[in-house]
């Protein structure tokens, strides 16, 4: 770095007081220009996360809002160099430091959350999918997944309920989020427990459907696999229609 | 895809408010489109291919919001990494960024600081600008700012931006609205400023609109139509010149499309009186 100390603080001064308003001096400045800088960098910050949580803007008290923002521009030191991926941050930031206990609503992390999967199921790039043809069979072919998802826990069903009757139905609520192959638009399907189970087995594993079924028939000691069996093909049935699945893999890899 | 040459070559700032009027319905028909790359680096999905379609169909150049020139902290590589390789991947001919800082100890602050105009802050971002040409294998262009205040100034801002443009080799992206914002806030002649610039290295131009937010302040916030003594300040610059690209800002606040084309038919109608006898006949 060539600056001069004095020339370094001054740029510091004037950062630390667009980011905090308060007072400060700074040689040569006038009182309005600093006072525009403040209004200028604050609303930036303030529009990207209005934009980003609507929800959460309208259902958390005005001070409460002007609070988050006030201490996440203040005293979190913004990492990325893209703008509209702050709110990633700003979900962290509320979540580390714990509004959601501080302010008695439980709901805030998960509303948080879903609000900014959304945008980055939206905006994440381009992921090429595994190759697939739509001929296979549903039982024993390896089923290829979309690959531009995100599966959610949510804590509360923010998804499912205003915020105030969410927070009376604590659970584990699975969710899908994922981009739709050709309108590109972002979908949401609701999950139970067997249908994660299932999911994350064809996604990560690899497994047909009857190599799953009879995995839990085994480790649950079942006497019979098929009703297990009869929900995950109307489960991978129904996504693949809605493009969380996109058909069998050409080349069936060998299980060992 | 390229300029034309010995023409005039009016670009636009391809924004998602208006993209329809650039794809769809064809209403925008620039010579050239600028975006800024942080909007654009990583995005898929729908806007992904929206902006493959944009670099497929108009030049690009870019205009960046984050590299922070005049930030005390270290260039962030990785990003100027990212940068490389998209302008590799859209044949984009022109990077500009702002001569000012918008991150500092390691936090982003998403808006353009002024630098104070001193020797060492000439010196220290001369050096990161060589940098940051070294490191992409191009020169780079740099705007000058609107700033809201002076910030501890040993010297004027025409002194400052010569200086660093001398003594970087880089080009100067003037944005003429904003000499005649910083000439309105800060009291200087905007025709005494202009004709001040370095203007044989100026690879092109900037016009936009700003709002008055008191009796003494102007905001440059490309949120407006242009007035009459920037298309005023515009000519006389114009004049100075050979023939460069000319860019119009709008960011938001968006007009009827109606109104977009008449603003760049305005400048074009401008250059076309001083640049037109550039164009060699067939």
């Amino acid at each position: 770095m060539l600056y001069q100390p004095d020339t370094y603080k001054i740029e510091q001064d004037l950062s630390r007081f667009g980011r905090t308003g308060n007072d400060t001096f700074i040689p040569g400045t006038t009182e309005e220009g600093l006072r525009q800088y403040r209004r200028l960098l604050r609303n930036n910050i303030n529009n990207t996360m209005v934009q980003a949580f609507p929800i959460s803007r309208q259902v958390l008290p005005d001070e409460e809002w002007n609070e988050l923002i006030n201490l996440f521009f203040a005293d979190h030191d913004a990492k990325t160099t893209q703008i509209w991926k702050l709110p990633a941050e700003f979900v962290t930031f509320v979540k580390e430091n714990d509004y959601a206990t501080l302010w008695s609503k439980p709901w805030l992390n998960d509303l948080l959350y879903f609000e900014w999967i959304e945008i980055e199921v939206y905006t994440m790039p381009d992921i090429e999918a595994e190759p697939f043809t739509l001929q296979g069979e549903i039982r024993e072919g390896t089923i290829v997944v979309n690959p531009e998802h995100r599966l959610v826990l949510l804590r509360y069903p923010v998804h499912l309920y205003a915020v105030e009757e969410a927070k009376n139905h604590p659970g584990d609520y699975f969710m899908m989020v994922y981009r739709h192959p050709e309108t590109r638009e972002v979908l949401f399907a609701d999950l139970t427990a067997l249908d994660t189970f299932t999911f994350e087995n064809i996604a990560h594993e690899q497994l047909s459907l009857s190599d799953i079924a009879a995995g839990l028939k085994l480790q649950f000691a079942l006497s019979d696999q098929h009703p297990l069996l009869t929900n995950m093909i109307a489960f991978v049935q129904k996504m693949m229609a809605q493009k969380l699945f996109l058909g069998y893999a050409v080349e069936r890899k060998e299980q060992f | 895809m390229n300029l034309r040459e010995n023409t005039s070559n009016i670009g636009m700032g391809f924004r998602r408010d208006i993209a329809d009027a650039f794809l769809k319905t064809n209403e925008i028909n620039p010579d050239f489109v600028e975006v800024a790359p942080e909007n654009w680096i990583n995005m898929g999905g729908y806007w992904g291919a929206q902006f493959k379609e944009v670099s497929r169909r108009f030049p690009v150049f870019l205009h960046g919001l984050s590299l922070s020139i005049g930030s005390p902290d270290e260039l962030d590589f990785d990003f100027l990494r990212q940068v490389k390789n998209f302008i590799e991947e859209h044949d984009v001919r022109v990077y500009s960024e702002h001569l000012s800082f918008a991150k500092l100890d390691n936090a982003h602050l998403y808006d353009l600081l002024p630098i104070p105009f001193r020797d060492d802050s000439v010196k220290h971002v001369v050096d990161r600008i060589n940098q940051v040409q070294d490191f992409l294998g191009m020169p780079i262009a740099i705007e000058n700012v609107s700033y809201y205040t002076p910030v501890a100034a040993q010297m004027t801002e025409s002194e400052f931006i010569n200086q660093i443009v001398s003594q970087s080799g880089c080009s100067l992206l003037l944005d003429v609205n904003n000499v005649y914002v910083n000439a309105f806030n800060h009291h200087y002649d905007p025709y005494e400023f202009i004709s001040g610039m370095p203007l044989d290295r100026v690879a092109y131009l900037h016009m936009a609109g700003h709002e008055q937010v008191s009796p003494t302040l102007i905001v440059d916030t490309h949120g407006e139509a242009i007035i009459d003594p920037v298309y005023d300040l515009f000519d006389f610059t114009v004049a100075k010149l050979k023939s460069v690209p000319v860019l119009l800002e709008r960011d938001f606040n968006f007009p009827e499309i109606r109104m977009l084309n008449h603003e760049m038919n305005q400048l074009r109608s401008i250059v076309n009186k001083y640049w037109i006898k550039d164009v060699v006949p067939a």
